[in-house]
C-alpha cells in the first residue's frame, strides 16, 4: 500500500467522524488542511479527495453557518491553489462547487468585517478564476461555474430584509450590505449581479447542442425566481421567450431527440414549479399559454419525426418516400396494372375529380398556383414531361377519356374499368405540398362540372359591368311605388307605438317644426303636412273635390294615398288616435284656408279667410269621411266623440247633421245631445248651428224629443212654440235670452 | 488488481447475511438472479458514481433497480415520490396505503400476509415485499430526503457503501410523473449543496415483469455512465490530462446525452428523459 493510499485511509476516517457528527468539522478541518492544502504538494489523489471533501464539508447541512463562515476563511488559499495550479477537471469541479458554497459565507463575513481586505482579495481571485473558466472550461466544469454564478447573483441581489425574529434563517443578500461599505460597494455588487444574470440567461438562448449547460442553467433559475422577486420578472420573461425545441431543424439523431425532449421537459418542470409556488402569480397566464404552445410544438416535432424522415441520404429518383425502402426491387415493375382508378362518386363531378386518378396521393392535393413564377414552373415541368412513361400516360388518358365519355353519356356510372395505375401521376409530380393545397382542393370540389364549364374562359379581361337602365316609370307605376313608400312609412309609424299619456307636452301648433325627433307625433305631422301642403295649389281645385269619396280621380300626387293611409291608421284604433285625427284635420283646414286666402288676395281684398263662401277644400270631405268612419263604431259611452267634434277646426251643417243621424240609434241619443250641448256652451260661433241641428232632431226624432226639448226650452223655446203653441214662446224667449247672456 | 468474479458474486450474499432478517414465508428468488453476469459487477477499487432510483411508492420499480445496482456494487439509495405508499388491495378501489419513512417493509409484509396470504402471494406482493425487506428497512419519500445529510443509519441497506454522505451523482426515475416530481422538488430544495446531479427517467410500467426488464435497462444505463465517469478519472489521472486529446479529453458530463442516446437505441421500448439538476 503506497503512502498516498495510507494517507487517504486516514483522511477517510477523519471524514467518517465528521459525517457521524457535523460538530466535529471545525476541529477536523484544521487537521486535514495541512495534508490537502496549499503548499502540501499533495498527489492528485489527495487533491481530488481534498476538493471533494471541501465541497462536501461546506455544503453539509449538519453544521451551522456561523461555524462554516469562520472555517471558510481558512480554506480560501487552498481553493485558490487548486484552481490556479491543478489541471484535473475532477479537482476543479469540486473546487468550484466548494467556492459556490463558500462565497456567500465569505461575503457575509466581509459585510460584518469591512476591514478584512486579505480574505476578500482571495475570494475575488477565486471568483475571477471561475468567471474566466465560464467560457473555456470543459462542460463538466462549466456547469459548476454556472452554479457559482447563481450563488453570486443570489447574494448580490436584494432579497427580503432580515427577519430579527429568526436570526438562524438568515438570507444572505444585497439587502444586508450597507450602502457605504468600503470593500464591497453596493452599486457595484448590484451591477455585477445583473450582468452575471444576463450571462446565465444568455446560456439558455445560446447553443442547444450543449444540453448539459442549458438544463443545468434552467435548473438553477428556479431558486432565483423563488428567492429573489426583484429579478423574477426578468428571468421569466427570458424563459418565456426561450424555445426548447430549437434543435427541431437539425437532423433528428437519437442524441438530438433526447436533448430536445430533455430541454423541453426541464423547462416545463421549472415553469410548473413557479406556478405551483405562486398559484396567484401574475405570470401564470402567460406560463400556461407557453406550456400549451410547447406541448403542441413538441407533438408536431416528434410526430413529424415519426412520419417523415429528415432529408434523405440517398437520391430518391423522384420516387415517393413511401417507396424508397423498396428501391432495391425493380421499380418499373412495382407499378403494374394492379391498381385501377377508383370509380367516380355519384352525382355531379368536378373537373378535379374527373382528372384525379389517385385521390389519396399527394399530387391530388397539389395546387399548381403555388408557383407564382412561371419560369419556375417551366423548369420543373419540362423535365417532368420528358420523364413521363408514354404507355402510362396513354393509359391515364384513356382512363380519363372513358370517364368523360361515361359522364357525357349521362349514364349511371357505377365503376369505370380503367387499366391504369395510380402511381404514375405521382412519379412525374415534384414532391411539394403547398400549405393551402387542401383548401384549394376542397374549393374545386365544391364546384360541379356543369357550373364550371362556362367559367373556364378566363383569359379575356372583363369589361366593366353596367346595370341595364330601367325603363321609365309610367304614371301608374310611379303612383304605385309612391303608395308603397307611404305604406311603409305608416308601417313604421305603427311600429313606433303609442306615446305614453304622460308624454303629452304642449302642442306645437301650425308653426311647429314638423319633426325634431322620431316619435309618432313627429311622423304624423310630417305625413299630414305632406298630404296637405306638399302638392297644395298644384291640383285643379275643381277636380279634386267633387266628392269626399271620389278617390279614383285623385291626381298623381301623393296626397290622396297619404290621406287614405292616415284615415286607415286612425280608424284602426280611433279611440287612441283621435289626436292624430285632430292634428290631421287641423292641417287640412289650415291648408285650405291658406289656399283660399291666396285666391282671395288675387281677386279682391275683403280677406276673410274663414268666409263660408270659400270653395270647399279637402278639409270638409276628409272630416266627413273620418266622422262617418268613426260613427260606425261609436257607442253611447264614447265621450271621445265630444272631444273630436269640439276640437276639429271647422264645423258645418253637414258635419253636425251626422249627430242627428247618430241619434237615430236610441243608445246614442244622449251622446249626440251631449255633443251639441258642449258645442253650444264652449263654441259660441257654432251655437246657431248646434241649435239648428237640435231643433231638427227634436222635430224628426221622437225618441230624442224629450232630451232635445229640455235644451231647446232654454236655447230656443220659440222653436218649440212653432209646433206646440204660442203661449210658451215669450217666456222661454226671455229665459233663453238671459241664458245666452250668461253663457257668453 | 483484478477481481475474482466468483468473489464478486459471493459478496452481495455475504452483505445480505447480516441484514437477513428472519426470512419471510416466500424466500426472495429475485435476489439471486440480479447480477448473474460477473461483468456487471464494478470492482470496489474502481471509481463509482452514486445512484438513486426513484418510483412512486419505492416498492416495485425503484426497488428492483436498487437491487440490481446494489448487486453490481454500485452505491445506491432509493425513494418514492408519491404522497403515500400505495399497494394493490383486494379490489382496485381499496388500495393498501401506508406512510413513507415509518412503515417498514416487514410490517407491511406481515400485515398483508395476515390479511389475505393467498391473494397477496398470488399477485406477487408478498414476494416483492420479501425481497424489499432484504434491501432496506422502509420505503423512503424523495421529498423528505435532505441531500447531504449523512446516511450512516442506513449502513445496513444494500448498496449503502459509498452513500454515507447522503449525496448522489445520478438519479433514475421510473416514470415521467416521478421525473417531473423530482425536478420540481429539487427546485424547492434549492440546490443548496451546489452539486450537479444527472436526473434520468426510464419509463417503466408498474408491474413485476416490466420492473424486471426495466431493472436490467437501468443497470445497463448505470454501468455505461459509471464506465464513462471512471474513464474520465483515469484519463485525467496519471498525467492523462497532458497526454489525452480529442474524445479522450471529453469529460463524463458532456458525454451523458450521447450515452443516453445509445442506451435508448438498445432499449427503444423504454422512453428516456434527462436533465442536469442540482442538489
Amino acid at each position: 500500500m503506497n503512502p498516498s493510499a495510507q494517507t487517504l485511509g486516514q483522511l477517510e476516517s477523519a471524514r467518517s467522524l465528521a459525517l457521524g457528527d457535523g460538530r466535529y468539522y471545525p476541529t477536523i478541518i484544521p487537521g486535514v488542511m495541512p495534508i490537502i492544502g496549499a503548499n502540501a504538494n499533495a498527489s492528485l489523489e489527495i487533491r481530488r479527495w481534498g476538493a471533494d471533501f471541501l465541497a462536501e464539508t461546506f455544503a453539509s447541512p449538519t453544521w451551522p453557518l456561523d461555524a462554516k463562515a469562520s472555517c471558510a476563511l481558512t480554506v480560501l488559499a487552498t481553493l485558490k491553489e487548486y484552481l490556479d495550479v491543478v489541471a484535473d477537471s475532477g479537482v476543479i469541479r469540486s473546487a468550484v462547487q466548494a467556492a459556490a458554497s463558500i462565497y456567500p459565507l465569505v461575503y457575509k463575513h466581509i459585510i460584518s468585517d469591512p476591514t478584512d481586505t486579505q480574505h476578500w482579495q482571495f475570494m475575488l481571485a477565486i471568483k475571477s478564476n471561475i468567471l474566466r473558466r465560464m467560457d473555456s472550461a470543459p462542460p463538466g466544469v462549466r456547469i459548476c461555474c454556472v452554479k457559482f454564478l447563481q450563488q453570486v447573483v443570489l447574494v448580490q441581489t436584494p432579497g427580503m430584509p432580515p427577519d430579527p425574529r429568526r436570526p438562524e434563517q438568515i438570507d444572505i443578500s444585497l439587502a444586508l450590505v450597507p450602502r457605504d461599505h468600503p470593500l464591497i460597494p453596493y452599486a457595484n455588487l448590484e451591477a455585477e449581479a445583473s450582468g452575471l444574470l444576463d450571462r446565465l440567461l444568455g446560456i439558455i438562448h445560446g447553443d442547444h447542442s450543449d444540453a448539459l449547460l442549458v438544463t443545468a442553467t434552467l435548473n438553477t433559475l428556479g431558486m432565483l425566481i423563488q428567492r429573489r422577486p426583484v429579478v423574477t420578472n426578468k428571468i421569466l420573461s427570458s424563459v418565456l421567450n426561450f424555445n426548447p425545441l430549437k434543435l427541431a431543424n437539425s437532423p433528428m439523431t437519437p442524441k438530438n431527440k433526447v436533448i430536445m425532449k430533455s430541454i423541453e421537459r426541464t423547462t416545463r418542470a421549472l415553469l410548473v414549479n413557479v406556478m405551483k409556488r405562486n398559484p396567484e402569480g401574475p405570470f401564470n397566464g402567460r406560463i400556461q399559454q407557453y406550456l400549451e404552445r410547447m406541448h403542441r410544438m413538441r407533438l408536431d416535432v416528434f410526430d413529424e419525426s415519426n412520419r417523415k424522415r429528415p432529408a434523405p441520404a440517398e437520391p430518391t429518383d423522384g420516387l415517393d418516400t413511401a417507396k424508397r425502402q423498396r428501391l432495391g426491387a425493380p421499380v418499373p415493375n412495382l407499378a403494374p396494372t394492379a391498381l385501377s382508378a377508383p370509380p367516380l362518386p355519384l352525382g355531379p363531378v368536378s373537373f378535379r375529380q374527373l382528372f384525379t386518378l389517385n385521390p389519396d396521393g399527394n399530387t391530388a392535393n397539389f395546387d399548381v398556383q403555388a408557383f407564382k413564377d412561371p419560369e419556375q414552373l417551366l423548369r420543373i415541368l419540362v423535365p417532368v414531361l420528358q420523364s413521363i412513361d408514354e404507355t402510362k400516360l396513354g393509359n391515364s388518358i384513356n382512363a380519363v377519356r372513358s370517364r368523360y365519355l361515361a359522364l357525357s353519356k349521362a349514364v349511371p356510372r357505377p365503376t369505370i374499368p380503367a387499366a391504369v395505375t395510380v402511381d404514375d401521376e405521382e412519379e412525374y409530380e415534384p414532391d411539394f405540398e403547398p400549405e393551402d393545397a387542401e383548401q384549394a382542393g376542397s374549393k374545386l370540389d365544391g364546384i360541379s362540372l356543369d357550373t364550371l364549364l362556362p367559367q373556364r374562359i378566363r383569359d379575356s379581361p372583363l369589361a366593366p359591368y353596367k346595370l341595364p337602365e330601367a325603363p321609365p316609370l309610367t304614371t301608374q307605376e310611379a303612383q304605385k311605388y309612391g303608395e308603397m313608400t307611404v305604406r311603409r312609412a305608416f308601417g313604421m309609424l305603427s311600429s313606433i307605438g303609442e306615446p305614453s299619456l304622460k308624454a303629452k307636452t304642449s302642442k306645437g301648433g301650425f308653426n311647429r317644426l314638423a319633426a325634431s325627433n322620431y316619435d309618432r307625433d313627429s311622423w304624423v305631422t310630417i305625413l299630414s303636412r305632406l298630404a296637405t301642403r306638399a302638392s297644395a295649389g298644384l291640383d285643379d281645385p275643381d277636380v279634386g273635390m267633387k266628392s269626399e269619396f271620389d278617390m279614383k280621380k285623385a291626381s298623381s300626387s301623393l296626397s290622396e294615398p297619404i290621406r287614405d293611409e292616415l284615415y286607415r291608421y286612425i280608424i284602426h284604433d280611433w279611440k287612441k288616435r283621435i289626436d292624430v285625427a285632430i292634428n290631421w284635420l287641423s292641417e287640412e283646414w289650415y291648408n285650405d284656408n291658406v289656399l283660399a286666402s291666396k285666391v282671395f288676395s288675387k281677386g279682391a281684398t275683403n280677406g276673410n279667410g274663414a268666409s263660408p263662401s270659400t270653395p270647399k277644400g279637402n278639409y270638409q270631405r276628409c272630416a266627413l269621411r273620418l266622422l262617418d268612419g268613426i260613427i260606425t263604431y261609436i257607442e253611447g259611452t264614447d265621450k271621445v266623440l265630444v272631444r273630436f267634434i269640439s276640437e276639429i277646426p271647422g264645423l258645418d251643417i253637414a258635419i253636425l247633421s251626422r249627430m242627428k243621424k247618430m241619434a237615430e240609434d236610441p243608445e246614442r241619443i244622449d251622446l249626440a245631445i251631449m255633443v251639441l250641448q258642449y258645442l253650444y256652451m264652449f263654441r259660441p260661433p257654432a251655437r246657431e248651428l248646434a241649435v239648428d241641428v237640435l231643433v231638427d232632431m227634436w222635430r224628426t226624432n221622437d225618441r230624442a224629443k224629450n232630451n232635445a226639448k229640455k235644451l231647446l226650452l232654454r236655447w230656443r223655446p220659440e222653436a218649440l212654440n212653432e209646433e206646440e203653441g204660442e203661449g210658451f214662446r215669450t217666456d222661454k224667449e226671455s229665459a233663453h235670452g238671459a241664458l245666452e247672456v250668461k253663457a257668453t | 488488481m483484478s477481481v475474482d468474479p466468483r468473489l464478486a458474486r459471493s459478496r452481495p450474499q455475504q452483505q445480505q447475511q447480516p441484514t437477513a432478517v428472519p426470512p419471510p414465508p416466500p424466500p426472495p428468488p429475485m435476489a439471486l438472479d440480479g447480477a448473474s453476469d460477473p461483468a456487471d459487477v464494478v470492482p470496489d477499487h474502481k471509481f463509482k458514481l452514486k445512484f438513486c432510483t426513484i418510483c412512486a411508492s419505492n416498492q416495485n420499480r425503484s426497488m428492483e433497480a436498487h437491487l440490481k445496482l446494489a448487486l453490481a456494487h454500485l452505491p445506491t439509495i432509493s425513494f418514492g415520490t408519491g404522497s403515500l405508499v400505495r399497494l394493490p388491495g383486494p379490489t382496485a378501489h381499496q388500495p393498501n396505503v401506508y406512510n413513507f419513512n415509518s412503515t417498514t417493509y416487514r410490517a407491511i409484509h406481515s400485515e398483508l400476509s395476515s390479511q389475505n396470504a393467498q391473494l397477496y402471494t398470488q399477485n406477487g406482493l408478498l414476494n416483492m415485499l420479501g425481497r424489499n425487506l432484504t434491501i432496506k428497512g422502509y420505503p423512503e419519500r424523495f421529498q423528505d430526503w435532505i441531500p447531504g445529510k449523512p446516511r450512516l443509519d442506513h449502513a445496513e441497506d444494500q448498496g449503502a457503501a459509498g452513500t454515507e454522505a447522503g449525496v448522489v451523482d445520478v438519479m433514475i426515475t421510473c416514470e415521467e410523473r416521478c421525473f417531473d416530481a423530482v425536478l420540481d422538488d429539487l427546485h424547492n430544495k434549492g440546490g443548496r449543496l451546489n452539486r450537479p446531479v444527472h436526473v434520468f427517467n426510464v419509463d417503466i410500467r408498474d408491474n413485476h415483469e416490466e420492473a424486471r426488464v426495466g431493472g436490467h435497462a437501468i443497470l445497463d444505463l448505470a454501468l455505461s455512465l459509471n464506465d464513462a465517469a471512471a474513464k474520465e478519472r483515469e484519463v485525467f489521472g496519471d498525467g492523462g490530462w497532458e497526454r489525452g486529446g480529442g474524445a479522450a479529453r471529453e469529460g463524463f458530463d458532456e458525454k451523458v446525452p450521447e450515452i443516453l442516446a445509445s442506451w435508448q437505441e438498445r432499449w427503444p421500448s423504454l422512453p428516456a428523459l434527462w436533465s442536469l439538476a442540482w442538489v
